[in-house]
């Protein structure tokens, strides 16, 4: 197998490695915010809720999730594993980087002075609008560092979707290599997956520029 | 000034312990071995491989395979130690010392030795079959046309899927290779694959402990399992080979074989 095959080969499995990365991101961006506004909640049953909720997602590894998810459902309630193994993957990331993501949130959300509500207060903003306008933006921009980082990893994560047998690009240069008998692959991959972070962090380096404007 | 001082003390530092960390890797080989101290054989199998080679329920490792290099680490006087591969990179593991063999049902493949490795006398006929559910109706692997089938990343089944039965991979709806065998059989269980194609032995023991599988009667492949060795350790493998021959003159060898009643005594090639 010439490295172009080996090139092209993986870059079938890319495809699913991507599904994993957007998708993942599409969903546990927003859960991330909905489990960090819980932990903020004046509601101790809420807020202890997602503190377990975080604490557990964060305290297991990824790949106990991945399988409690995929095949879990089956020997607890003996609903059949998913053929479409999309499906289970995408819930385990989602749920554990929502984890991580409410953290973020979290010590972005703390990191505003008091001031600034009490200012909002004072010229008439309801709380969800002193939220939506004026906390969210400038939380954003404080922890778009702390985000890019978390999206590296979610890069480089995808391939331990493996441990179900979902055949992203890692799993196919791990196939190839054995059949080769050859490290290529694996060369292969550390460049692919090298792009991938590199576009990645010059994605969100021209984002942290935008946001620029709500420096304070 | 100062923070270029510092920087050079640590530079420095790291250099140093650097250096004697190396020394100490140097020393340590300079000391002679004592000569009644016994060699240490380590054994690389795959720890998910039953009943050739599988953590026990004392927690130990079992298996056929174990248990016959057990014996021969015995009748040599060497130190016996196992070590779990990771399947699909076990050669690379042995280059690496961190075995002295793989034996675990490994298949003899012509690569293998065209790649230089020392491979044994085979000992088992094996064959390659698919496995499905009782309750699946499917007689035959054109039965399966559409339907997905498991198989372990790294096994000789893989191969001959990507080879010699490349006609059969393509007729199959979609071919999920999975890191152990127990997970294939959890996705055959848990219905999200049709089949699992798999060694004879490997299959006869999972049908044996389990209910409401079934293994099609067609032989897919025949092949053989040897042990290999890493290039350059010819005497080694003689030395292992020559144990084996004699385990098999004393008995011992067919004693440890009917411990395994899910191995078929007609596929062990040394008892016939």
């Amino acid at each position: 197998m010439t490295l172009i095959n080996i090139i092209i080969k993986m870059s079938e499995g890319l495809e699913k490695t991507c599904a994993i990365f957007f998708l993942t991101l599409l969903f546990a961006i927003p859960l991330g915010m909905i489990v960090a506004l819980l932990r903020g909640s004046k509601f101790k049953i809420i807020s202890s809720i997602a503190r377990v909720y975080i604490s557990v997602l964060r305290g297991t590894p990824l790949m106990l999730q991945l399988i409690a998810v995929t095949y879990g459902p089956y020997y607890l309630f003996g609903i059949s594993v998913s053929r479409n193994k999309l499906i289970p993957v995408v819930i385990a990331f989602t749920i554990n980087y929502a984890a991580y993501f409410a953290e973020i949130y979290r010590s972005g959300i703390d990191s505003m002075p008091v001031g600034q509500y009490e200012a909002a207060q004072v010229l008439g903003y309801t709380k969800t609008q002193t939220f939506f306008k004026i906390i969210l933006p400038q939380v954003i921009r404080r922890i778009l560092p702390s985000l890019t980082n978390e999206i590296v990893t979610l890069v480089k994560d995808t391939s331990m979707a493996f441990t179900v047998s979902y055949q992203e690009m890692f799993t196919i240069g791990k196939q190839i290599a054995n059949s080769q008998t050859s490290f290529v692959p694996f060369v292969v991959a550390g460049v692919f997956y090298y792009v991938f972070n590199a576009i990645v962090g010059f994605v969100m380096g021209r984002v942290e520029k935008k946001m620029s404007y709500y420096k304070i | 000034m100062k923070k270029r001082v510092i920087a050079l003390i640590l530079a420095a530092l790291i250099a140093s312990l650097t250096f004697s960390l190396a020394g100490c890797g140097k020393s340590g080989v300079d000391v002679p071995v004592p000569a009644e101290k016994a060699k240490v054989f380590t054994m690389g199998i795959d720890p998910e491989y039953p009943p050739f080679s599988y953590l026990g329920d004392d927690g130990e490792y079992t298996g056929f395979d174990v248990d016959v290099c057990k014996a021969v680490c015995d009748y040599l006087g060497w130190e016996f130690k196992v070590f779990g591969v990771n399947w699909d990179q076990k050669l690379v593991q042995l280059d690496s010392n961190e075995c002295d063999c793989v034996w675990s049902c490994m298949t003899i493949l012509d690569s293998m030795k065209e790649a230089g490795y020392i491979i044994s006398r085979p000992y088992f006929d094996n064959e390659q079959v698919l496995l499905v559910k009782a309750d699946s109706g499917f007689k035959s692997s054109a039965d399966l046309a559409g339907k997905d089938v498991a198989v372990q990343l790294g096994t000789s089944g893989e191969s001959l899927l990507n080879e010699d039965l490349k006609d059969l991979a393509d007729s199959f709806g979609k071919v999920v290779t999975c890191d152990s065998f127990l997970k294939c059989f959890t996705e055959l269980e848990g219905n999200a694959v049709d089949a699992v194609f798999v060694d004879r032995p490997v299959a006869d023991s999972y049908v044996a402990e389990h209910e409401g599988f079934v293994i099609i009667d067609e032989d897919l492949g025949a092949e053989q399992y040897g042990i290999a060795f890493r290039s350059g350790d010819e005497e080694l493998c003689s030395q292992v080979e020559g144990a084996i021959d004699a385990l098999v003159a004393d008995g011992t060898y067919a004693q440890i074989a009917a411990k395994y009643t899910d191995i078929d005594e007609g596929n062990l090639i040394f008892l016939k």
